[in-house]
Parts: structure tokens; C-alpha cells; sequence
């Protein structure tokens, strides 16, 4: 019997992993991406391998997945992570105020923290800001964005799944009854098209669902929300900096390599393909980030760039949304069967979701099998080119 | 970012599959601010949705955006406009040198990923700047901490292997960039690696042009690297001459670094 | 690397003289072939005309009355030019493969440049001078 054929739009975070876990449990997969690996959302995060913390009073249920999915990364995929730990840091009162419920949050969540004077926090960071009055220390890190994603496409690629970059879904091809049955294709390289045929397609486009889904006439209630980063030229601190409060615009300072990324904000954006940067909001990023490591005022923008979340639901304002991930049937929400949507949840979480939309892909083709990719470690990042 | 505009024409090297290639002509309003690659996304999304480029982070991390710009090698997404072309000038885009081109703007640079695992770099590396010369270290007080993890300097961009004249006549020459990488993980620990490095495609066919050192964005410097790693490879044969021991031989994965 | 062994060795050497938009250490790298071209063609020259010295009185006063043109003695400052060129740059290239002066190497390539233009120009007042 041969295996049955999946689909996956998309070779972003959430692409690759779920390709890797679809793998590894027999499937016969194809990955689909109109750019390289990590073309859209995925390769501009700033990187933050969450700890949870910043979730920990408001969102528990993504507090709890971050962290979770912190130590699986850290075992899996120690090639792409910078594993320094993370501070989260009270400035002023109102940060000092955050301090009890951020305890609670954390406990609740089994997210480790130890808390820190403001001695101690200056000893550990000599460049955070000077007027610190306490701190904790969190399991943070920082990721090299494409260089994960290629370590779970090249493990997925060593056990079968074939990767199509610069290809791009035109058409979904659906039968008489509504249901997918396939993709067209537009391989972009070449200029050429072509047809694949899929026993499931599995919309991971982030950002871009509902779009996709459209082509269907299937609806994801997707919120497209991006935001402004600003990388500077100096690392003046070892680990990522959290400002102690509810999340907010510009509360993170992250290093990575020789640079440190202050992220972020959120805005409302018409066209997915191109996001302009917003003037104000890069001095914001500068005001917000000097508050937590005052140098940056001597170092100098490296790269200024945006970067679209993908937040389900239909809420207002962009930080009120969950953060969380979620996997859409599309036979159930829309009668359309042969596609499901999965979107939503943050890098850290990039395995957990894949389990689920495996999980799912399983269930909707009759296949019992289980996931495996808590213990399995990945191949090295490099092994995903050679062959191409 | 300001509010000043600059009208330039970017002319982007075409070519797909066997066919010719050329070069299309976009008039582009920019902020003079914004980078050179936020030019070549716009033509896509507003004007040639069949334009192929890499690009991942936009922030000098992933190494995906290298380009020729003007002639010279350059990471796109941290290039200024300003830096290239002034207002009504042109900004010519093509692909890097030395690799195997997939379509357009982008390259395949498979073969460099495979020979920097071979050579053993490491992606994620002790943070201490005793890996560079102390005088090329970037400027400005960066915290040096020899117990902490960070991702390496190298971000496999291969501007350095675009910008080498011996790349571009000799085919199997490792480049500066996996010898950079060698130098990095260190050669004195595996057989292997010592053998590829001191090879006539290893050190010995740089003809020091430093090129390389010249195109890098990252702080590498694989010039000297590449000068460091000659030294290291006739310190070792002097001290097999004078019948020392043979550490390179017992084939041991510690790397000196 | 490239698909470049499909390429004859003559066209691949010939991207060696590309200095299209590369930096000044490019323009060294290009002088330092072209300077052992000129040279090595030099040699050549000087030997068989040395040969053809060797038949005798006659032939060495012939040889001294054509060489004195503006057109030789420019030859000549040129050779001048691409000895010194040429060994400066080879005593630089030499220091930077055992580790000396790496981080300078630009401002020695520079230093090189101006020392061997400077010298050719005391050489070519002496020598047409003359």
C-alpha cells in the first residue's frame, strides 16, 4: 500500500515542522513555497525562543506551550540557539507593581524564574539600565530563524518529504463534491506549471491562510498584524531583555550575533506581500529600547524591517488576541474536505503545532501513528541544500 | 527613514531555465533610507510577481539576500539605498558570482554548506573574540564573555566566495569562506580536515587578493583566517619533521577551538 | 562551486582581470599578474638580445644607437615599474602569509603603490635625462 500524499503549502516555521513530523510517521509529503525556506513571517521574528514569562499573567495557556517547547528545542535543535537564559526587568513602579502577579503567572505555568536585586541583575548585565530595581532570570534564548527551519526541513527531507521551493500554488484543485483533491503549480524558477494531486493539503502559510483558504471558499478568521524591529550594530547585552509588565510595544531587547534586535509593535496592514516600515515606529523601538539598555543611543541601526503575525480571531486591538495556534478542518467549519489550516502560535511552538496538524492528518486519513519528534534531534541545518 | 524621495531605476538581471538572460528596467520611488532589498521585494509584489530572490530575515542574520549591487557584493537587506546610487541614478541587481545560479537573483549555494559541516564550523560557538585578530574586532564596548554560547560571526552568505578571483577560475577551491570556517572549528584535531585544508584547494591556492576580508559583513575577516590557518598547517609539519608526536593522525573530533 | 569546468581554462583565467566595482586590494591582485607577465616577457627579451650581443663589438654599438628612443627608455621606466612593483608586493604577500601585518595589509598594498610609483618616477627623470 503506498503511502498516502500530503500536501503543505508553505516552508515556514510551521511548513518544515510539520513536514518533519508527516515524515517520520510514513507520509508521503511535498512542501510547496513561493520562496526559499523562511521566505514570509517565519525568517523575520527577532528570535526570541520564549521562555513563557511574558505570557505567564495573561495568556497561560501559550505560557505554558513556550516553555514546553523551549527545552524540546533546546535538546533538538542546539545548532540554531544562543541558550543564555533571559531578564525580565522592572524599571519603574508600574514594572514593580507586575512583580507579584508575573510570580503567580510563572509558578502556575512551571516556568523557572529566580528573582534578582538590582545589584545582582547589573552584575549578570553591566548594560541594562542603571535604574533597575529588581529582576528575574527565565530560560530565554535566541534563535537563528532560517537556520531552525532548515534543521527540521533537512531531517524531513533525509526521510523522504520533497521540498519545492520557489513554486507557487495557483489554483487548488477541487472535485465535484467540493473537496481538494490537489494543487496547480507555478514553478517560479522555471517558469513552468504543473498539477500535484494530495489525499490532504495543509494550509501553513501563516499570515497568508486566509488567502489560501479562499481559493477554496473556506474562511480562517485570521489577523494579519505586523510589526517593526530594528536590529543595532553592538551587543551590549548577553541575553534577552524583558520588560517586566504586560506586553507591550518595544518591551524586548534580544541579542543575536553581534547585534541586538529591539522588537516590537503592531499595526493594521492591507497588503500581505509587501508591509511598509512605520517612521514613528522606529523611534518608538529606539525610546522603548534605551529604556531597558540606555547605549543604544550610541549604536546604529543595521537593518530596520517588519514582520506579520499571524493572530487568530476577530478581536481589535492586536496584543487582546491569544496568541496561540490553532488547526482548522475545513470539512467541519466549511464542508470542504481534503484541507485543513493550521496558523496562529509563535516559533517556539513550531513542533507543538506540528504535532497537532500531524495529529489531525492522521485522524482525517484513517493512519495510526504516533509522533515522535519530542526525542528526535535534528539533522544539521546545512544538510537541507546539497542535493536540491 | 525620512521623508525625502529618490526616483532610481533598478535593473534586475532575468533569467530563467536555459533561456537568455537580460535585464528589466524598474523606475522606483524610495526613501534613500530604505535598503536595497526593499526595492527588489516591491518590484515583486507590485510589479513581476515571477521575480525569484532569497531573503529570509532582513537583518543580517540568515545570509539568504546576498547580491551584486553595482558590480560589488553586497548583503542587501542592510545596504542603504543612499549607499549605492543617488537620486536618479541606477541600481543594478544581479546575483552573486561563483555559484550555480537557480533563477534570477538566486543562487545555489549547496556545495558551501556541504564543505563547511566537512571542515566542522561551528554554527554555535563559546562567545569570546579571541576567534578574530584583536584589531579587526568590531568597534564600540561589546561584552566579552568566554562562558556564554552565541550564534558564530559567519553567516554563510557567500559574498566572500563571490568577491575571490581564484573561485571564479578554480572549481574545487574550498573558497574563503569554508577555510574561514575550517580556521574556526579548528584543524588540529581531525585528519580529515587538516588533509582538505593543507591541499593544493585548501590554503595554497589563495594568492591573498583579500577580497574576502573586503565584501564581509559579518566581522569573519577570512583573509586572515585563511593567512592563520597557513601558519598553523607549516607549524604542524615542522613539528612532524622533528618527529613529534602525531595528534592529526589519531583522527580525535576535539577541535582546537 | 559553479558550473564553471565546462569553461575553458583561458576564459576562467581571464575573470581573473575583471576589477569591475571590487576594491583597490583587487587592482593589486591585477598588477601582480600583469607585472609578472611584463616581467617574465622581459627576460626573454633581455636574453636573446644578450645572445645576439654575444657576436661581437659590432652588433653591441648597433644595439646602444636604437635603444636611445623614447619609446625604449618608456619601456625601460616600465620595467623599472613592474620589478619594483612586483617585489614589493611579493615581500608583502610573503609577511602576510606568515601572519605579519594581516590587519594592515591594505595600507601595505597601499604603501607599495606609491612607494613603486614615486621610484618610477625618479628612474624615468634619470633615465631620460640621458
Amino acid at each position: 500500500m503506498s503511502k498516502p500524499k500530503v500536501i503543505v503549502i508553505g516552508a515556514g516555521f510551521t511548513g518544515v515542522a510539520t513536514a518533519h513530523d508527516l515524515a517520520l510517521r510514513g507520509f508521503d509529503v511535498t512542501v510547496v513555497e513561493r520562496g526559499d525556506i523562511c521566505n514570509g513571517t517565519s525568517g523575520r521574528t527577532h528570535g526570541l525562543l520564549h521562555s513563557g514569562g511574558r505570557y505567564a499573567v495573561t495568556d497561560q495557556e501559550s505560557a505554558i506551550e513556550c516553555v514546553d517547547e523551549n527545552m524540546i528545542l533546546r535538546k533538538i535543535v542546539p545548532q540554531a540557539i544562543e541558550p543564555n537564559g533571559g531578564l525580565f526587568v522592572a524599571i519603574d513602579e508600574s514594572d514593580l507593581a507586575y512583580a507579584e502577579e508575573f510570580i503567580e503567572g510563572c509558578n502556575a505555568c512551571h516556568i523557572p524564574i529566580v528573582e534578582l536585586n538590582s545589584k545582582q541583575a547589573l552584575a549578570m548585565e553591566p548594560n541594562i539600565n542603571p535604574k533597575v530595581i529588581m529582576a528575574f532570570t527565565v530560560p530565554d534564548g535566541t534563535f537563528d530563524p532560517i537556520r531552525l527551519a532548515l534543521a527540521f526541513a533537512a531531517t524531513a527531507k533525509k526521510n523522504g518529504a520533497r521540498f519545492r521551493t520557489y513554486t507557487e500554488m495557483e489554483q487548488l484543485v477541487i472535485d465535484g463534491q467540493g473537496n481538494v483533491k490537489g494543487i496547480k503549480i507555478w514553478d517560479r524558477a522555471r517558469d513552468t506549471h504543473a498539477e500535484l494531486d494530495a489525499d490532504l493539503v495543509v494550509n501553513a502559510t501563516g499570515a497568508w491562510v486566509g488567502e489560501i483558504a479562499a481559493h477554496a471558499g473556506a474562511h480562517v478568521p485570521i489577523n494579519p498584524t505586523p510589526g517593526v524591529m530594528v536590529a543595532y550594530d553592538q551587543r551590549l547585552v548577553q541575553r534577552p531583555i524583558n520588560r517586566l509588565n504586560k506586553p507591550g510595544d518595544g518591551d524586548i531587547v534580544l541579542p543575536q550575533r553581534r547585534m541586538m534586535v529591539v522588537g516590537t509593535t503592531s499595526y493594521e496592514v492591507r497588503n500581505l506581500d509587501y508591509v511598509p516600515v512605520i517612521d514613528s515606529q522606529v523611534k518608538l523601538m529606539l525610546e522603548r529600547g534605551e529604556e531597558l539598555v540606555p547605549g543604544i543611543s550610541k549604536t546604529k541601526p543595521r537593518g530596520v524591517f517588519t514582520a506579520t503575525r499571524p493572530l487568530i480571531g476577530s478581536g481589535s486591538s492586536g496584543r487582546s488576541i491569544a496568541r496561540t495556534f490553532k488547526c482548522f478542518d475545513h470539512k467541519e467549519t466549511d464542508g470542504i474536505g481534503g484541507l485543513i489550516t493550521i496558523t496562529g502560535g509563535k516559533a517556539t511552538t513550531l513542533r507543538a503545532m506540528a504535532e497537532k496538524t500531524a495529529d489531525m492528518v492522521c485522524a482525517k486519513l484513517g493512519i495510526q501513528a504516533v509522533c515522535i519528534t519530542k526525542d528526535t534531534v535534528l539533522a544539521s541545518y546545512r544538510d537541507f541544500y546539497p542535493n536540491n | 527613514m525620512s521623508a525625502i524621495r529618490w526616483t532610481v531605476t533598478f535593473q534586475v538581471f532575468r533569467k530563467k531555465g536555459e533561456q537568455a538572460s537580460h535585464f528589466d528596467e524598474f523606475k522606483l520611488e524610495v526613501d534613500p533610507d530604505e535598503y536595497v532589498l526593499d526595492g527588489v521585494e516591491r518590484i515583486w509584489a507590485f510589479h513581476d510577481h515571477s521575480l525569484v530572490y532569497r531573503h529570509a530575515c532582513h537583518h543580517s542574520t540568515c545570509g539568504a539576500c546576498g547580491m551584486r549591487v553595482n558590480g560589488a557584493e553586497k548583503l542587501t537587506c542592510i545596504t542603504p539605498i543612499r549607499d549605492v546610487t543617488q537620486d536618479g541614478g541606477v541600481v543594478r541587481v544581479e546575483p552573486l558570482r561563483n555559484f550555480t545560479l537557480v533563477s534570477d537573483l538566486a543562487v545555489d549555494m549547496g556545495v558551501m554548506y556541504k564543505h563547511m559541516d566537512l571542515v566542522g564550523q561551528h554554527p554555535v560557538n563559546l562567545d569570546t573574540n579571541e576567534a578574530i585578530q584583536p584589531e579587526a574586532r568590531p568597534a564600540g564596548p561589546t561584552v566579552d564573555r568566554p562562558d556564554y554560547l552565541r550564534l558564530s560571526d559567519c553567516i554563510e552568505c557567500g559574498l566572500c566566495v563571490s568577491a575571490c578571483p581564484i573561485t571564479a577560475s578554480s572549481p574545487d577551491y574550498l573558497g574563503p569562506a569554508v577555510l574561514a570556517g575550517a580556521q574556526q572549528g579548528g584543524i588540529l584535531g581531525d585528519a580529515q580536515v587538516f588533509h582538505l585544508v593543507d591541499s593544493e584547494d585548501g590554503v595554497w591556492r589563495c594568492h591573498s587578493a583579500f577580497e574576502c576580508t573586503a565584501v564581509c559583513p559579518s566581522f569573519v575577516d577570512p583573509g586572515w583566517r585563511i593567512m592563520d590557518l597557513r601558519r598553523q598547517v607549516i607549524a604542524e609539519s615542522f613539528r612532524q619533521l622533528f618527529g613529534g608526536s602525531n595528534p592529526k593522525e589519531t583522527g580525535s573530533k576535539e577541535a582546537s577551538k | 562551486m559553479s558550473d564553471i569546468t565546462r569553461e575553458a581554462p583561458i576564459t576562467r583565467a581571464a575573470k581573473w582581470f575583471d576589477p569591475r566595482s571590487r576594491t583597490i586590494n583587487m587592482v593589486g591582485f591585477i598588477l601582480n599578474r600583469i607585472t609578472a607577465l611584463g616581467l617574465t616577457l622581459y627576460l626573454c627579451m633581455h636574453l636573446i638580445v644578450l645572445s645576439q650581443l654575444a657576436q661581437g663589438p659590432g652588433a653591441f654599438d648597433t644595439f646602444l644607437a636604437n635603444i636611445h628612443n623614447p619609446i625604449f627608455t618608456f619601456l625601460e621606466v616600465l620595467v623599472v615599474t613592474a620589478g619594483f612593483y612586483h617585489g614589493l608586493n611579493g615581500i608583502r604577500i610573503v609577511l602576510i602569509s606568515f601572519g605579519v601585518g594581516v590587519r594592515y595589509q591594505q595600507a601595505l598594498l597601499i604603501s607599495v603603490l606609491v612607494i613603486t610609483v614615486v621610484v618610477s618616477a625618479v628612474f624615468a627623470v634619470h633615465m631620460f635625462s640621458f
